[in-house]
């Protein structure tokens, strides 16, 4: 038997494991790589993280509940693609404007959501309604969505997005995007949500045992619906948050990120198998791996470092994930 | 009982998966403060019956008749809205999250701030703290996941959450299969209470000394049929075994006493 205060304090360190591995990776690589440790470079590292880090908040819900959700990077496009095609002035981009100008703001934000809802609604028809395997129907978005994103652009891209949606890309807040504070906020009241809410509470019930949830009364459908428009709406604001980034939209926008978002979802603490998991830890996963990037860039290694250290963190996540699970149950 | 309406009527329900007709033709009565001790062998349809009358599936055919009204359960949100309260054979708990969670499963005590429900931990805790401790039953930590405790505890905890939660109707299927001498005790105990409450009980079991301890009525179910619905002063162990097995008293259905290796009331 360990004593209690020991059993705490191995707790909360099990708890938050991800954090304690970004700060020992950011020390590393501050003592070892020359300029990296500066405030422009972890600047930087957050505003990297601002797509990824909003992507992960709809995987990591509909993970925590038992599902899966693949078509979040296409959604994501889609959205781009949209408010590419209808708010930008070149290229595809039809340049539609308002009076007064910053009109553009909240409208563009609204289309793009409801875009990501309308795919995650799609998603939520056939898991709930037709119980269909979340993996594959979502796979089924990933790639119609994609292929949607290619038809409507007819595989060219839209540019200049209007200064007022540019801002946000442009100006800063203590050195960092007011686009990347929209994702870090939105990780915040989303992480409130999961923690503090009946709604939160109940999806990860549902994701450790649905039949108890549903038993006890808890409308396991219609929460496990809402979860999917709900993802679908991130992956939209993130969509609209790239637009703004790139100033428009090209087809092959964002591809990969699906794999980015898995892993520093994986990485943060979310256990695959449902029913576990913190958003605050996700986004320390999502800093961990833009953190990693930015190493291999300053020491001028070739991108596909990246991917061969993001696939091998992936695997050493998931081994953390059962050591962490060995180690609670000596503790029991 | 008296002569007002009961509190749950069956109406020839008949439930049948497929090929298989789990249940046929059941009717029977229970009463506001009865406990009806529903006996029979494994397959029997126990759990069926169960899981109909608290909404988690809906019969074939037949009619439920409760509180006054007859009722077409959809769900067992529906069940719990009439007041039935339901402890599974299966455990029905969330086991990745703590013991306070899992005790107010789908009714949490939220506090709403500019319109949005936010948990109130403390006096959740303090609800379980209470309830637990006037049950006797010791749980480590409230705030421990409910997958480091014991069987027995598990089922203390579900057992404690419908006592909380009271409602009209109680059903427990096999509720003390984990549960030692002297937790079974209190058990037995806790259904005699909450019937003089005037809740009707429910209670499924295949040990006949604790249907002769607790129970007002017996109704034996036979593959799928009532086999019969006897009150407690008028039947014997024996009889309630034959009645099981459907077969003539002799050597089997002796056996089938030692079997379940309690003491029997004197037959
Ligand atoms: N969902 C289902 N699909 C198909 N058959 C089922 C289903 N649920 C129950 N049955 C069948 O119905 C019959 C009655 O099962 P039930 O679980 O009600 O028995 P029981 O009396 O509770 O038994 P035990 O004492 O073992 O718990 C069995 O033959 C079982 O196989
Ligand atoms: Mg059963």
């Amino acid at each position: 038997m360990v004593s209690s205060n020991r059993r705490a304090v191995i707790e909360f360190v099990l708890d938050h494991l991800v954090w304690f591995i970004l700060i020992a990776v950011l020390t590393v690589f501050s003592l070892t790589i020359p300029n990296y440790f500066q405030i422009g470079i972890f600047a930087n590292i957050v505003e990297q993280s601002t797509f990824v880090g909003t992507l992960a908040i709809g995987l990591s819900l509909l993970i925590i509940a038992g599902y899966m959700d693949l078509s979040i990077e296409s959604v994501m496009a889609l959205a781009a693609m949209v408010v590419g095609i209808l708010f930008a002035k070149s290229g595809v981009g039809l340049g539609f404007g308002f009076t007064p100008a910053w009109l553009v703001v909240p409208i563009s934000l609204a289309i793009a959501l409801s875009v990501g809802a309308a795919v995650g609604a799609s998603n939520a028809f056939f898991v709930v309604r037709l119980k269909m395997n979340s993996f594959i129907v979502t796979l089924a978005a990933y790639i119609w969505g994609r292929g949607l994103v290619v038809a409507l652009s007819g595989g060219r891209s839209a540019q200049e997005l209007p200064g007022e949606l540019r801002f946000l890309a442009v100006e800063r807040f203590l050195q960092i995007p007011l686009m990347a504070w929209i994702a870090i906020l939105a990780t915040l009241v989303f992480a409130f949500i999961l923690n503090r809410t009946p709604f939160g509470r109940h999806l990860l019930m549902i994701g450790g045992n649905p039949t108890a949830a549903y038993r006890a009364g808890i409308k396991v459908d219609r929460l496990t619906a809402t979860t999917f428009v709900l993802a679908g709406a991130i992956a939209g604001l993130a969509g609209w948050l790239l637009a703004i980034r790139t100033s428009g939209a090209t087809a092959n926008l964002g591809v990969g990120m699906l794999f980015q978002t898995f892993a520093a979802v994986v990485i943060g603490g979310v256990s695959l198998k449902g029913g576990v998991g913190s958003l605050p830890g996700v986004y320390a996963g999502v800093l961990l791996l833009a953190s990693i990037q930015t190493a291999i860039n300053l020491m001028g290694m070739p991108a596909h470092f990246t991917q061969l250290i993001q696939g091998g963190m992936v695997l050493v996540a998931v081994l953390l994930d059962t050591m962490k699970l060995s180690i609670r149950k000596r503790l029991a | 009982m008296t002569t007002e309406a009961p509190l749950l009527r069956l109406e020839n329900i008949s439930r049948s998966f497929g090929a298989i007709q789990a249940l046929r033709d059941i009717s029977f009565d229970i009463g506001r403060g009865e406990v009806v001790a529903l006996l029979g062998d494994n397959g029997a349809g126990k759990s069926t019956l169960v899981k109909m009358i608290s909404g988690g599936l809906e019969p074939s055919s037949g009619r439920i008749i409760y509180d006054g009204a007859e009722r077409h359960f959809t769900s067992p949100a529906d069940g719990k809205a009439a007041g039935i309260e339901t402890v599974y054979q299966d455990l029905s708990l969330c086991t990745n999250v703590d013991v306070v969670a899992n005790f107010f499963m789908g009714r949490e005590i939220v506090k709403k701030y500019l319109g949005i429900p936010v948990l109130q931990e403390k006096a959740m805790e303090a609800v379980v703290a209470k309830a637990l401790a006037d049950a006797g039953t010791k749980i480590p930590s409230l705030r421990t996941n409910v997958e480091h405790l014991s069987g027995g505890q598990r089922q203390a905890i579900e057992l404690n959450r419908f006592v909380h939660w009271g409602g009209k109707l109680v059903l427990l299927d096999e509720p003390f299969a984990a549960l030692g001498v002297e937790q079974t005790r209190r058990g037995l105990d806790l259904i005699r209470r909450i019937a003089d409450q005037g809740i009707g009980v429910i209670f499924i079991t295949h040990i006949m000394s604790q249907a002769f301890q607790v129970a007002d009525r017996m109704v034996v179910i036979r593959q799928g049929k009532v086999a019969g619905d006897v009150r407690r002063e008028d039947t014997t162990a024996d009889e309630i075994v034959q009645l099981i097995t459907g077969e003539a008293l002799g050597g089997r259905a002796r056996n089938a006493d030692r079997e379940n290796g309690q003491a029997q009331p004197a037959a």
